[in-house]
């Protein structure tokens, strides 16, 4: 019955997509139509459908119904409820119907709040977007369809994959999807812009907004993932610079650079072809995204689904797309008004595109280090692994000069600043951020090669960014955001240098001795929950003053059967106390792992302000 | 198959070990954070728990005592396992475009900004 609502509603879904693609061109030449008629109803019918079936898939997984195969393939009756609601969006063919929702709705609030642009603007990038929705449609309901029937029904599920039943997990796919998903209104809207020839001050007040939620989005996604990663992956980091978490970091390069350019394009009117080709980039950066997880040729934790027919029709779909925008940007190119003003070098207009120089960079170290390996495969035959060391060795000399950048540029005046003017409150920032590393480092005892000057730049940013929250130029949003970064480099750096960590391998009653603090491993006791079987383990760790219990637990789950560890973490402003172990082979042994990590919490509070600074823009400007 | 026997090879290694009381050093650490665990899924040596990584570390170890160095340990392992088990690409044929490409992405913007904004 669910299936057939569903499967009923994605068809009528495909129709109304089929009916508009085929009416805007008819009613882009008669200009007295507005969109609000006919095109208007027939997106509303369409989202409509789309929240229906939506929603039959979800009251499937909670009623458990395993006539439907998806049901069957990823839930279980003893799952709780709250795991039964996100397993619709934690599997392939849940998940793409989740991106079509989104596709669907974020359209539909594009019809509502663009009333006031051109017809022929907003008809174009209905399109547009329609054209994205007939490609899912055609995907979800051809490759991946959601309501297949399962007969005879069975009487029990599969399960769903223990390590994605958790509460940071469940709702870091919904919310990533919103960030890429709404890449796709940017895309659509900037060729509509192209092709109508309205690439101006307007549009990029109007697209300012889509940018800045679907960067505010993707952001939060991203902390989702990392603090998700550091609690449940049991290794204590946050970011491993994982296939797949590159692939939503390199859309959330495009997008930061793109939102600098827009602000010049709104205030300057400048930088109009860059925009749009940032536009482009950005969308297809988050399709391949897509293509890149659910095709299953990436080698990660993440591929929870892999089905090379699926891939290949994403590749086309990408192909037939990016082609199209690059042919329609080379055929009107010479619609966009190129405004030749003067740019001087020291201007704000120069620290955008100096800023946006530094987003290209760390993008193409991302983009070729997570591809390359692909391409050297198949054309050569050679398996090579890129991995944490050599982003580290591309990304971190850039960053020095990234930061000091980031610290000076901002503060540029609009169009030409006082370039004679020695700012002597600059320099004195910088040499105290000079002492205050070269204390620091002597004191930890660290001397790589780049610590030194890192250092220094991240103070030298950390300290400018709080002195103007005192200046007059900048408005507030930024000012959050801008801080929020420096704390997050500052955060990263500290805890990446005083980090200290402990392994051994321990059975109950034993105790280790670890810098000033001991560890004892006082007790093991089995427990029985409604889907897993745990063993919690209690670890005292003392030192001359204190003493804190961890208790860290290995889960047993049965459907289907797999093991994790949870990790027990004890976080406080200053550090975190991170405490996992795993099972060995040895009778009575158990890996132990200690670890001490500084500053962890404002990693997380860092992303949560930058984000902020987003959500301020947004909140100000409309509010 | 030739990764099976030395997997089991391995295995057979740990027997001559006691697990219990390794504790392992701050060189093993350094050096198994840049192996893939090639059994894991995206984990290096050094983060998994996996039979596999344990063994490796085991015997990063017995290299270290024997008195290898980094370079003589990642060689080994490389002419064992195949480049795919480093995280950190040797720059040679194969790779120069992946260490240079980005490199030259960002010279050419920066020229090409550099053409556009006016000094004076």
């Amino acid at each position: 019955m669910l299936n057939q609502i569903g499967n009923y509603s994605l068809y009528i879904a495909l129709l109304s997509s089929i009916l508009i693609i085929v009416q805007s061109p008819i009613l882009l030449n008669r200009n007295n139509i507005n969109v609000s008629g006919r095109i208007f109803s027939l997106i509303s019918i369409q989202s409509l459908m789309i929240i229906i079936s939506f929603i039959a898939l979800i009251i499937a997984f909670i009623i458990s119904d395993f006539s439907n195969e998806t049901v069957y393939n990823n839930s279980h009756t003893s799952k709780p409820l709250f795991y039964k609601i996100s397993g619709t969006w934690g599997n392939h063919e849940g998940s793409l119907l989740l991106w079509l929702l989104v596709l669907s709705i974020f359209l539909l609030i594009f019809t509502i709040t663009s009333k006031n642009l051109s017809n022929k603007y907003r008809i174009l990038t209905i399109f547009f977007q329609e054209i994205i929705i007939l490609g899912f449609l055609l995907f979800i309901l051809f490759t991946s369809n959601p309501f297949m029937n399962l007969f005879p029904i069975p009487n029990e599920g599969t399960g769903l994959n223990p390590i994605l039943q958790d509460p940071a997990l469940a709702i870091h796919p919904p919310i990533l999807y919103l960030g890429y998903v709404g890449t796709s209104i940017i895309f659509s809207s900037s060729l509509a812009a192209l092709i109508s020839g309205s690439v101006n001050k307007i549009w990029a007040k109007h697209i300012k907004d889509w940018v800045l939620i679907s960067w505010i989005f993707l952001s939060i996604g991203i902390l989702l993932g990392s603090i998700w990663a550091y609690y449940e992956l049991g290794w204590g980091g946050f970011w491993f610079w994982d296939p797949v978490e590159n692939v939503s970091l390199m859309p959330w390069f495009c997008l930061t650079a793109l939102f600098h350019t827009i602000l010049i394009l709104e205030k300057r009117e400048m930088f109009h072809s860059w925009a749009v080709i940032l536009s482009i980039t950005t969308f297809s950066l988050s399709m391949s995204g897509t293509f890149l997880v659910r095709s299953g040729i990436l080698n990660s934790i993440h591929t929870f689904a892999n089905d090379p027919s699926r891939g290949v029709f994403i590749l086309c779909f990408l192909f037939i797309l990016i082609t199209l925008s690059i042919f329609i940007y080379f055929f009107y190119q010479n619609k966009i008004k190129n405004n030749f003003a003067k740019t001087y070098i020291v201007s704000k207009e120069t620290a955008v595109l100096v800023n946006n120089l530094f987003m290209m960079f760390f993008l193409s170290v991302v983009l070729i280090g997570t591809v390359y390996p692909i391409f050297l495969e198949v054309l050569n035959n050679d398996k090579i692994s890129v991995g944490p060391p050599f982003y580290h060795k591309l990304i971190v000399p850039f960053m020095i000069p990234f930061l000091i950048f980031m610290a000076i540029g901002p503060n540029f005046s609009w169009i030409k600043d006082k370039t004679n003017r020695i700012n002597l409150q600059q320099l004195l920032f910088f040499i105290l951020s000079i002492i205050i590393s070269f204390i620091f480092l002597k004191r930890v005892g660290v001397s790589y090669l780049f610590s030194l000057p890192l250092f220094i730049a991240s103070f030298f940013l950390f300290f400018i960014t709080i002195r103007d929250f005192s200046a007059k130029k900048t408005n507030l949003s930024q000012k959050i955001s801008h801080f929020g970064f420096s704390l997050f480099i500052l955060s990263v750096l500290v805890n990446g240098v005083l980090a200290k960590e402990y392994s051994s391998n321990m059975k109950v009653g034993d105790e280790r001795k670890f810098l000033n603090k001991t560890i004892n491993f006082e007790s093991l006791i089995i427990d029985e929950s409604k889907n897993y079987q745990s063993l919690q383990a209690n670890f005292k760790i003392t030192d001359k003053n204190t003493s804190i219990n961890l208790k860290p637990e290995i889960r047993v789950y049965d459907q289907p059967q797999t093991i994790t560890s949870e990790a027990d973490i004890e976080s406080t402003l200053y550090s975190d106390n991170f405490l996992v172990f795993n099972i060995l082979k040895n009778d009575g042994f158990y890996n132990v792992r200690y670890q001490i990590k500084p500053f962890m919490i404002w990693i997380w509070i860092s992303i949560i302000l930058i984000s902020f600074g987003g959500i301020l823009s947004i909140v100000k400007k409309n509010g | 198959m030739k990764i099976k026997i030395l997997v089991l090879a391995i295995f057979y290694l740990i027997g001559s070990f006691n697990l219990s009381n390794a504790a392992n050093s701050e060189k093993v650490d350094q050096i198994s954070k840049n192996l893939r665990c090639l059994i894991c899924q995206g984990q290096s040596v050094y983060d998994s728990q996996s039979d596999f990584a344990l063994s490796m570390k085991i015997l990063i170890q017995k290299k270290i005592d024997e008195g290898k160095n980094d370079e003589q340990i990642y060689d080994f392992l490389k002419s064992k396992y195949g480049e795919w088990i480093v995280y950190d690409p040797e720059i040679n044929k194969n790779t120069v475009l992946l260490w240079v490409l980005p490199l030259i992405l960002f010279v050419f913007g920066g020229l090409l900004i550099f053409r556009k904004v006016s000094i004076k």
